[in-house]
């Protein structure tokens, strides 16, 4: 009897760990729904686009990441605020944006480089948050924009979560030949 | 066909696939791959990286002044044989006064730091007699100084040269212009408080000794305190001078590049401020490449006779620009960069109307390692090729000759793909993490002389390569 009841804690101990584990993993998929790629071709190939419910994220924001193969300087990487609002694919949101502050030193799939907040201007007349984040291996880029109505912490808080999730993060070194 | 007939034919093809692919890849002392073209001479540059070449009749002697790239992993200084001491990358001066026996003379260094971040990669010349202010008795040469520095050295001694002026404090340059007549030289920079990595200032070096700038110039958007969309950065300007009144920028390198073609007299005589209204100012039109492409090259060839016009009532001659892009990555891994050609006799509306590539298939190069595409073209006015061949610098298919005296349809006539060397550095790719790497030739640039002499750099390390035209392209050239 006392057998069973240690066999059945365990395996309600194994089942609540198990599925918080499956939370974890699972949250950006759930929180985060995959969409197309929003923007007309450009010099690099479409990259992945992801959208954020109000509810999940505190607000309505899309994410869009990609690789630039071949677009950094191998030796400094993403070495200043200007090289963000050059390559992050802000601009294909909106040319008009305007950074709020200095940008930040940024880890993403355990590569450096730098983020920034920005305004930006956008034809419905709402304000709206934008980040850019743009990190580098060797002479290669991944860039990520983000934008959402409001405050662009809450764009960046979001971003960044979608950024370090596992399944992000396996995809980012697979499209970037690190793993 | 049996299963077992069918598997061995399937393997058979196969074999013979990657057999022919395999065919392809250069080896250390096979010979090169001409046509039309012969080796003249070879230096090897110190196995120094090199980009460009600029070919300058000295007195009685012909002296090359090779930019390099900074050094590679393995090698970040080569040792100069001559002083028997590791040097960072700079500038090679070879006397080729005889193309067939070419004696290197002396080796500049450059900026410490490897393959794009160091080295002094660009070099343009002028006599001191030619300047309005020069010595009489000097000969200058222009180059960068890594990222970091414009230096004009007096090389009227090659052997000895003399650094007698310095513009630093950059965050990068690029491939600039010198007009030797006026002086006024188009340095691509990366001045400190603007947006971009390259852009452009505008000196006065007439008297090389004391440059006077006269203005920043890039595009709206750029500018110290703009916001927004940060547009392509430049590559490099081509000046007309004072006649021709024109300088066609190339921006981009190898993806959204456009032509822009600016009035020279407003450029450096307008409004000087750089705010968008004045960077406006001088520019009569831009030509958009497609976002695949860029614009690294942009060769002005003013009033060009069209035999198949000849007998129009109008537009018998035309404006071209020959618009060459830089292919970037290993073994095709982006859109290919090629070579374009746009008429712009109506300025406002210029229109591209044809291009060049070297066919792939013609060579497997896609699969010889390094990068396949165009990098450059020769850039000499003299009239030994001007207007009648273009020599472009195609990485590992060497070195492409064109009739291009009909630029609506431009025709190849001869190629060199020099031989690889011990030297030869590798070039590599990442597959599912690892680094796969292969030897190939890297033509980076190719140059002219007034003799009829073209010159050759490699970008791996094979250094110069002197060749001349042989059989029909030799008599598109008129040469005897």
């Amino acid at each position: 009897m006392r057998a069973w009841l240690v066999i059945a804690i365990a395996a309600l101990v194994l089942g609540v760990l198990s599925g918080v584990a499956a939370y974890e993993t699972s949250t950006p998929r759930e929180t985060w729904q995959e969409i197309a790629w929003p923007f007309p071709r450009d010099g690099w190939p479409a990259g992945r686009a992801f959208r954020c419910n109000a509810v999940a994220c505190g607000g309505d924001i899309e994410v869009y990441i990609r690789p630039k193969l071949g677009f950094c300087n191998c030796t400094t990487g993403v070495a200043d605020d200007d090289e963000v609002d050059r390559v992050a694919d802000v601009d294909l949101i909106s040319t008009q944006f305007v950074p709020l502050q200095a940008g930040k030193a940024v880890l993403v799939a355990d590569m450096p480089g730098r983020m920034r907040t920005y305004d930006l201007k956008i034809g419905d007349g709402v304000p709206h948050g934008a980040i850019g984040i743009a990190v580098s291996h060797r002479c290669d880029l991944l860039v990520a924009a983000a934008q959402g109505r409001g405050d662009a912490a809450v764009v960046q808080r979001a971003a960044l979560e979608l950024l370090a999730s596992a399944e992000t993060a396996r995809w980012v070194k697979f499209a970037m030949n690190t793993q | 066909m049996k299963g077992g007939g069918k598997l061995a034919l399937c393997v058979a093809i196969a074999f013979l696939g990657s057999a022919g692919a395999y065919a392809e890849q250069q080896k250390v002392g096979a010979p090169p791959e001409a046509s039309n073209m012969r080796l003249v001479g070879t230096n090897d540059l110190q196995a120094r990286s090199a980009y460009q070449p600029t070919i300058h009749h000295q007195g009685d002697r012909w002296i090359a002044y090779i930019g390099h790239h900074g050094g590679t992993d393995e090698i970040p200084d080569p040792v100069n044989p001559m002083s028997g001491k590791p040097e960072p990358n700079g500038t090679s001066i070879v006397d080729v006064t005889d193309p067939a026996h070419p004696q290197y003379l002396r080796h500049i260094p450059g900026q410490e730091g490897k393959y794009e971040s160091g080295g002094a990669q660009m070099v343009r010349v002028c006599d001191g007699k030619d300047l309005p202010k020069g010595d009489r008795s000097a000969v200058y040469m222009l180059r960068t100084f890594g990222s970091e520095a414009h230096e004009i050295w007096n090389v009227a001694d090659p052997a000895n040269p003399a650094l007698i002026a310095r513009i630093g404090g950059l965050k990068d340059t690029h491939k600039s212009w010198w007009e030797c007549d006026t002086g006024v030289a188009f340095l691509v920079s990366g001045a400190p408080d603007w947006r971009t990595r390259r852009m452009t200032q505008v000196y006065d070096l007439s008297d090389p000794a004391h440059p006077v700038k006269i203005r920043d110039f890039g595009l709206p958007g750029q500018e110290p305190g703009s916001t927004g969309a940060v547009p392509t950065e430049l590559h490099g300007p081509i000046s007309t001078g004072s006649s021709g009144n024109r300088v066609y920028f190339g921006y981009g390198t190898n993806k959204g590049g456009f032509l822009q073609i600016v009035d020279r007299e407003k450029l450096l005589n307008g409004p000087k401020q750089p705010i968008a209204e004045n960077l406006r100012y001088p520019e009569i039109s831009r030509m958009p490449l497609s976002a695949l492409n860029g614009a690294h090259t942009t060769f002005p060839m003013p009033g060009m006779p069209i035999a198949e016009f000849s007998h129009d009532k109008d537009g018998k001659t035309r404006d071209i620009v020959m618009i060459v892009d830089e292919a970037i990555l290993n073994e095709c891994g982006e859109a290919r960069q090629m070579v374009w050609f746009a008429d712009v006799t109506t300025e406002t509306r210029p229109m591209m109307i044809s291009s060049y590539t070297v066919p792939e298939a013609s060579g497997s190069f896609c699969e010889r390692g390094g990068r396949f595409g165009s990098h450059s073209s020769s850039e000499s006015m003299a009239p030994v090729y001007y207007k009648k061949i273009a020599f472009i610098a195609f990485f590992n298919a060497g070195v492409r000759a064109l009739d291009i005296r009909d630029p609506y349809h431009p025709r190849e006539v001869g190629y060199f793909i020099p031989s690889i060397t011990p030297a030869t550095d590798k070039r590599c790719v990442t597959i599912e993490g690892k680094d796969r790497c292969k030897v190939a030739i890297q033509t980076n640039n190719v140059e002219t002389d007034e003799r009829g002499y073209i010159y050759a750099v490699d970008r791996a390390n094979t250094g110069l390569h002197i060749l001349e035209l042989t059989g029909e392209a030799r008599a598109v050239a008129g040469l005897p």
